[in-house]
């Protein structure tokens, strides 16, 4: 008895071990002999499901390649990547902020990129948005230039877009797409806009309800303002156009009563309430537009209001696609890149499931003439690209933790509790302090 | 002699093969990460490339930093809601262990979100909470209140916070009390009754005393937990809540570690987080021990 229990015993003890190592090894040979590769990225359902048919066919091009995909949500992706860099375990290819160019470059976690793209002659740099390939550039001293440590999977122009049949109902006249309202002009036609349609006292429809941390950069920019200074080693918040833009944005909710109040001004609530078709004016990116195709209302693109400049100003958001220095067939992840990013047969299926603009400039001309589909005005992410649009001020730094402080904080001003002049005082040397240290860590990683 | 012998030679290899598992576990999963981390305070550690010794440098840096104190007083304050849920999770066993129809689905009832995944609980929370069409805001309109935005309010996002953790917790301490106090023999009851003591005096002098082990065995686990609290704001308050109200000190360690590139420094956290977690436990088993109730 005891003996047959012993054996059973040891059994389990050796299977928990043997299942306990499996765990730490990752393996990236499957086991018909074809090569696997490990892709990691994020998006929204039809992103994910758009990628997927893109691999997909991938995979028929190239027989041999497996691709294993793995997906995670917005917010969690980062950290994800991070602990798989720390771990070691780092997929072969994977996205990653352009702000984290310089980190990854410096502790060695990204592969060189730059001559695989010169022996490729299908790829056509020139045939690119310059901008978004220059934001994946590093020399070891400055982001911008140097080689190519990743291919921009694609730009996202945020644009403003607007009710249009909310306007034609309310007897407003359409906004111009070429030319911007001001910031007066601007209020009057959310005033006119914002309404109480059921009698209740309370307004139902409102004119805009912008989320501070991806809406405020237009209204400072477009004032002529910016977070930082040219050498990136300075916040210049404290300046007072920066003031009197973050005021602007803070009125439209206590002075105008255009947004939704301070109890409703939860970013899930005004996406919630463009979508019903209860809000004049929402900022729009190329990636919710499989989504807005299905608005019950009309809906078209126009630029951000302009500011002191007289010029309008938003940001271009980008993940790269790049591949792991680590990766056990280099061939194979560049040219899953070169598929997803710069290829005509790739890029068309994601294009066509209006989840972004084309990276390639002739597909991308060709896309914006096409007026049949939502948004009319497709020209507006195209003009922000090539005109207008910045990075967000957080990639230009070592990290971001400076920039993030900001928002932290700000939410007393939304409410109307300080006002943004006392707001930038008390901020920037707070913010100074956090970027020193960031400006110090990007300076010991070089060596 | 001799054969008794091996069989208690048997039994120390079966012994040792049984604790096998968890002591390679605890090698594997704590005792190396503990140590490389230990290692990693010391050091101006990135998360990607080198480690450079610094000695004390993170520590000194965190006595200055603001955003440390303002994250570990979260989590304090967090921990308001450990007595409440015993209070609330005593009171509730002691309704639930009388002989009365339904109790059995009740104690099923107040069960169901200890089952359930944090995350999706927290998901749940996030829009009870929100201040325009929040289960929470409208209940309290039938009542004329007009409520906050609870999670966007740095006055109420603690509370709100407090209240969820207490709601989902409040299940496993009922159980835990359910359980001591069926383990009291009636006859303490009957012998007290006799002497004619009231309920209150019962509760006091017999019921209390007797869950005792309990309520050190929870306050211990609360508060280790208490000091770990992630998900809940992590899901709630993906910024750290209005002005880092909301966020607490493992909130803290996370987003230097995974967002500002400082695992060194977040290392360091994680050490002084650890030696305050071994002290605590270890005053209140020493307290413990010196008001230890005999149970037999």
């Amino acid at each position: 008895m005891i003996k047959k229990k012993g054996f059973a015993i040891t059994m389990v003890v050796l299977l928990l071990m043997v299942a306990a190592l499996a765990g730490c090894s990752g393996g990236s040979s499957s086991s018909d002999g074809s090569k696997e590769l490990t892709f990691m990225f994020r998006g929204g359902t039809d992103e994910q499901k758009a990628y997927k048919e893109v691999i997909k066919k991938f995979e028929e091009e190239h027989p041999g390649v497996k691709v294993k995909m793995v997906v995670t949500a917005a917010d969690q992706y980062a950290t994800k990547l991070r602990a798989a860099i720390t771990g070691n375990n780092l997929p072969d290819i994977f996205y990653f902020a352009p702000g984290d160019v310089k980190a990854y470059v410096n502790s060695g976690v990204l592969k060189n990129l730059t001559p695989y793209i010169e022996k490729n002659k299908d790829i056509k740099l020139d045939n690119i948005w310059k901008y978004g390939i220059d934001l994946y550039r590093y020399d070891g001293k400055m982001a911008g230039q140097g080689d190519i440590y990743g291919m921009p999977k694609d730009l996202g122009p945020f644009a403003l877009g607007y009710n249009k049949t909310m306007f034609e109902k309310a007897g407003v006249p359409l906004p111009d797409k070429d030319k911007p309202y001001t910031w007066d002009e601007f209020i009057k036609v959310n005033q006119e806009l914002t309404k109480d349609t059921n009698g209740d006292g309370k307004p139902d429809q409102y004119g805009t309800g912008f989320n501070v941390q991806w809406a405020l950069q237009a209204f400072v920019w477009s004032n002529g303002a910016d977070w930082l200074d040219e050498s990136k080693t300075k916040v210049t918040i404290d300046d007072p156009k920066f003031a009197e833009a973050l005021q602007y944005f803070a009125d439209m909710q206590n002075k105008y009563k255009i947004t939704p109040g301070i109890e409703q001004s939860q970013t899930l609530d005004t996406y919630q309430r463009w979508m019903k078709g209860e809000m004049a004016f929402f900022p729009v990116g190329p990636w919710d537009m499989s989504t807005f195709e299905k608005l019950p209302f009309e809906y078209d693109l126009l630029p951000f209001p302009a500011g002191s400049t007289g010029k309008s100003a938003t940001w271009i958001g980008s993940l790269g696609i790049g591949v792991s220095s680590k990766t056990k067939y280099p061939d194979e992840a560049v040219e899953l890149v070169n598929y997803l990013t710069t290829s005509k047969e790739g890029m068309k299926q994601l294009v066509d499931a209006k989840v972004q603009i084309p990276n390639l400039l002739d597909m991308a001309d060709e896309w914006s003439k096409d007026t049949k589909t939502k948004p009319n005005n497709k020209q507006e992410f195209i003009d922000i690209v090539n005109d207008y649009g910045r990075s967000l001020p957080g990639n230009y730094t070592y990290n971001a933790e400076w920039y993030d402080i900001f928002f932290t904080d700000i939410q007393p001003v939304l409410d109307g509790k300080i006002t943004a002049a006392d707001y930038v005082k008390q901020e920037q040397p707070k913010m100074q302090k956090l970027l020193d240290k960031a400006v110090e860590q990007e300076k010991k990683s070089q060596k | 002699m001799i054969t008794k012998s091996n069989l208690y030679r048997k039994e120390k290899v079966y012994g040792y093969l049984f604790i096998l598992p968890p002591i390679l576990g605890l090698l594997i999963f704590t005792l190396f990460p503990f140590v490389y981390s230990l290692y990693g305070s010391f050091t101006d550690w990135d998360g990607l490339g080198q480690m450079n010794f610094i000695g004390l440098d993170n520590f000194k840096d965190l006595f200055s930093d603001e955003l440390f104190y303002k994250s570990m007083y979260n989590t304090l304050f967090l921990m308001l809601g450990i007595p409440i849920g015993l209070v609330l999770a005593l009171l509730l066993a002691l309704g639930l262990n009388r002989k009365i129809p339904g109790t059995t689905t009740f104690r099923v009832i107040y069960y169901i979100p200890v089952i359930s995944s944090l995350a999706a609980v927290s998901i749940m929370w996030n829009w009870a909470y929100n201040g325009d069409y929040g289960l929470v805001n409208q209940f309290l309109e039938i009542f004329g209140i007009k409520g906050p935005n609870w999670l966007m309010d740095k006055d109420t996002v603690k509370p709100a916070l407090i209240l969820m953790t207490v709601w989902k917790g409040l299940g496993y301490t009922m159980l835990l009390y359910l359980a001591a106090l069926q383990s009291v023999s009636r006859s303490y009851y009957e012998a007290a009754e006799l002497d004619g003591a009231s309920g209150f005096q019962m509760f006091r002098n017999i019921t209390w005393p007797m869950v005792k082990p309990v309520t050190f065995f929870l306050v211990v686990t609360n508060i280790i937990g208490g000091s770990q609290i992630f998900t809940e704001m992590n899901i709630m308050t993906p910024t750290g809540g209005p002005e880092y109200s909301s966020a607490s000190i493992v909130f803290y360690i996370w987003d230097k570690a995974f967002k500002n590139l400082q695992m060194g420094y977040a290392s360091a956290m994680a050490m002084i987080l650890g030696i305050f977690i071994f002290i605590v436990t270890l005053i209140q088993f020493k307290m413990n021990e010196k008001s230890s109730f005999d149970g037999d």
